[in-house]
């Protein structure tokens, strides 16, 4: 069975949800159903005692099936990436950890230098690390070699909808990685997320394209029948693409009429 | 006997290359060519890299049934003392070269590591880059060689099918066909920075070969990820001894072949020698070859040759005969008028230690 | 009458009885502190240990969930 394999955990599903910007925990709680979705998203906030049910842990445990990977947006360092991830394992018991540090809340990208610390920090003690990163092919490899599970290659910026901006890098990364290659962040529909799995990802993760949808557990749905027929096209074997390169004169009459 | 390794057999990410190479692809020759140019182009610009090769030693301890320096051939044998590598070095010089290639045979009493690791120490006095075609090593040789200024091994696997490498490698070190195939992976361990593969085109079924080739570079390319890489494509051809290749590839199979390499190795470094013709190597060049040789001597030394009153090379054969024997000169003109630009010092020797591969010890505390 | 300790809960002032345990906080701001981590002075309290957590004056406590985000 063609399963995603993420250290010791295997799931059936390779679409994978972010839980934010949804109109109310109902709606998004369809929308994971829908999405048949393992892998969920989290963030860690703080308690507020006016807004009792922002608390989604009880809820998504109650589904049947899901995996929690918090996430440690919010940080904008390694040191609080590391401490959001103690915090986020001690109420999850969930070993996946997405490391999400982005300092500047605009265009919210991920900065590197932090990220690979942090990475490398929780990897050695034992945590499944999905670091969320730029289309960067040497920051991904470095990130391997420190014991990540597996690496987040951004599609374009979160919540921007521009889909697989980033679509080279993302081939190079996947090309020479030796672990999963998820995208995440700025997949707008579900033919980039088909996309994205014919060229070769393991997996994405969608967040803003559900929760800003029209319908998000149609949209979800939607999603999954895409990440599954992308798969399947990849391991089909997708015909080479042969290049649109017309030369004016013949290039090898050199070789002779053999 | 040891089991070949996976990455070797695994079939799921040949298919491309597989559909490109079969005889009955319904890619034509200057579909393949047109692509290859075009990213040719986008990736390497119009350039060609140049160097030569330097034959230090045609000792060699190894029976390869097909090669001319085999240790049954009654080839006289020679090595190179410091002073007449000086010598060669600076007619080398003189004809523009500055990126070199090294070579010996199979290790021997005669040109043992010690020999190979002086050569390199005074080649890197003179020229910017440095690589050596020699004989596997272990990853401590390749690191001393490495500090010593030597940039890129090449070694080429011969033929990836281990039945027919066992029967052409007679005997000698050669012989062990696993040794030979861990080899680059070594050198990269040890610090050296590149590497050439290759098969040698005439030995073995051309199309298994090349498949197997294409998984050896994309293997090593995922463990040493900042391993610069290269292809080369030496194609048998008539030598001393007589070895008649049993499947010979003519030359609209090669040109399919280093098509479809460019293809499927956007950036990889594809070389090729002097073994072929000028007028084939006039036409691949700007269609994928990115790297080639020049003013090849294949005897050993031989660069003073024209200097030198008292040539005693004059009667030794070389290892293969050269097919382009053109000048420098001659061979940058026919290159300029393509619009080709003859590159022969792309990088600054003062870069040439070891490959800083840092990796951090990776533990799990769970 | 014992004087009230004050505590930082969650970056505001939380006033509390001296003596008072994490156990007794969560009672306090009416949680059962199920799906909650508890942090006191960047030590995270694990649930056993919260009835027998003495809070102090100037303690520094968050109380984390986990909530929507990507």
């Amino acid at each position: 069975m063609d399963s995603l394999q993420l250290g010791t955990y295997t799931f059936s599903s390779r679409l994978i949800l972010g839980t934010g910007k949804f109109s109310n925990s109902r709606i998004m709680l369809e929308a994971v159903k829908a999405s048949g979705a393992q892998l969920v998203t989290v963030a860690l906030r703080r308690f507020n005692r006016e807004q009792a049910e922002d608390d989604l842990f009880g809820p998504l445990s109650a589904l049947e099936g899901i995996t929690l990977m918090p996430n440690t947006s919010g940080a904008s360092t390694a040191t609080e990436a590391i401490r959001a991830a103690h915090i986020a394992r001690e109420l999850s018991g969930s070993l996946f950890i997405k490391v999400e540090i982005h300092p500047n809340p605009q265009h919210l990208m991920p900065d590197p230098i932090e990220t690979y610390e942090a990475s490398r920090i929780l990897a050695k003690e034992g945590f499944l690390v999905m670091p969320y990163i730029a289309a960067d092919p040497v920051l991904a490899k470095r990130l391997e070699e420190v014991g990540c599970t597996s690496v987040m290659p951004l599609g374009s910026a979160i919540g921007s909808g521009q889909g697989l901006a980033t679509s080279e890098m993302l081939n190079i990364i996947i090309r020479e990685s030796g672990i999963p290659v998820i995208v995440d962040a700025g997949l707008r529909s579900p033919s980039e997320a088909a996309h994205a799995m014919e060229m070769g990802c393991e997996a994405v993760l969608v967040n803003s394209a559900v929760a800003a949808a029209g319908n998000p557990p149609e949209m979800a749905e939607a999603f999954a029948e895409a990440v599954a027929a992308g798969r399947k096209a990849f391991r089909a074997g997708l015909m080479h693409k042969s290049g649109s390169a017309v030369a004016t004169s013949p290039l090898t009459s050199f070789l002779g009429t053999f | 006997m040891r089991a070949l390794p996976e990455w070797l057999t695994d079939d799921r990410e040949t298919a491309a290359l597989a559909t490109m190479l079969a005889p009955s692809s319904s890619s034509s020759l200057e579909t393949l060519a047109a692509e290859s140019r075009a990213m040719t182009l986008r990736r390497f610009g119009r350039t060609m890299t140049l160097y030569a090769p330097l034959y230090l030693s045609n000792y060699c301890s190894s029976g390869c049934a097909y090669c001319g320096f085999a240790s049954d051939r009654k080839t006289p044998r020679h090595r190179l003392e410091a002073d007449e590598i000086r010598l060669e070095l600076a007619a080398m010089k003189k004809l523009g070269i500055s990126d070199i290639l090294l070579l010996t045979g199979e290790r021997t009493a005669a040109a043992d590591f010690d020999y190979l690791q002086q050569c390199v120490s005074l080649a890197a006095e003179e020229m910017q880059r440095v690589s050596i075609e020699a004989f596997p090593m272990s990853v401590g040789e390749y690191r001393t060689l490495a500090d010593c200024g030597c940039t890129g091994i090449t070694i080429y696997q011969e033929t990836y099918n281990r039945e027919r490498y066992e029967a052409l490698h007679r005997w000698g070190p050669k012989k062990d066909f696993i040794d030979r195939l861990e080899t680059p992976a070594r050198a990269l361990e040890g610090g050296i920075k590149s590497v050439g593969l290759g098969v040698l085109l005439g030995l073995s079924d051309p199309v298994e070969d090349a498949l197997s080739l294409y998984r050896h570079v994309r293997h090593l390319g995922r463990t040493y990820w900042r391993a610069g890489m290269s292809v080369s494509f030496p194609r048998m051809r008539p030598q001393t001894g007589g070895y008649e290749p049993p499947f010979p590839v003519d030359d609209r199979l090669l040109a399919r072949l280093i098509f479809a390499f460019r293809i499927a190795l956007p950036d990889t470094e594809l070389v090729l020698s002097t073994r072929e013709s000028a007028a084939y190597r006039d036409g691949m060049a700007g269609l994928g070859i990115t790297r080639m040789s020049i003013e090849s001597r294949t005897t050993v030394g031989g660069y003073c040759e024209s200097e030198n009153e008292e040539s005693k090379e004059k009667t030794d054969k070389g290892q293969f005969e050269i097919y382009d024997d053109r000048s420098a000169k001659e061979f940058c003109a026919a290159l300029r008028s393509q619009n080709i630009e003859p590159v022969f010092k792309n990088w600054e020797p003062v870069y040439n230690g070891p490959s800083s591969s840092i990796k951090p010890e990776v533990e799990s505390c769970l | 009458m014992s004087q009230m300790i004050t505590i930082e809960l969650n970056g505001q002032q939380q006033s509390l009885p001296p003596g008072s345990t994490v156990s007794d906080l969560l009672s306090i701001i009416s949680s059962d502190g199920k799906s909650m981590a508890v942090v006191v002075n960047e030590h995270i309290i694990r649930p056993e240990k919260r009835s027998t957590q003495i809070l102090q004056e100037g303690d520094r406590v968050e109380l984390l969930i986990f909530a929507g985000g990507g």
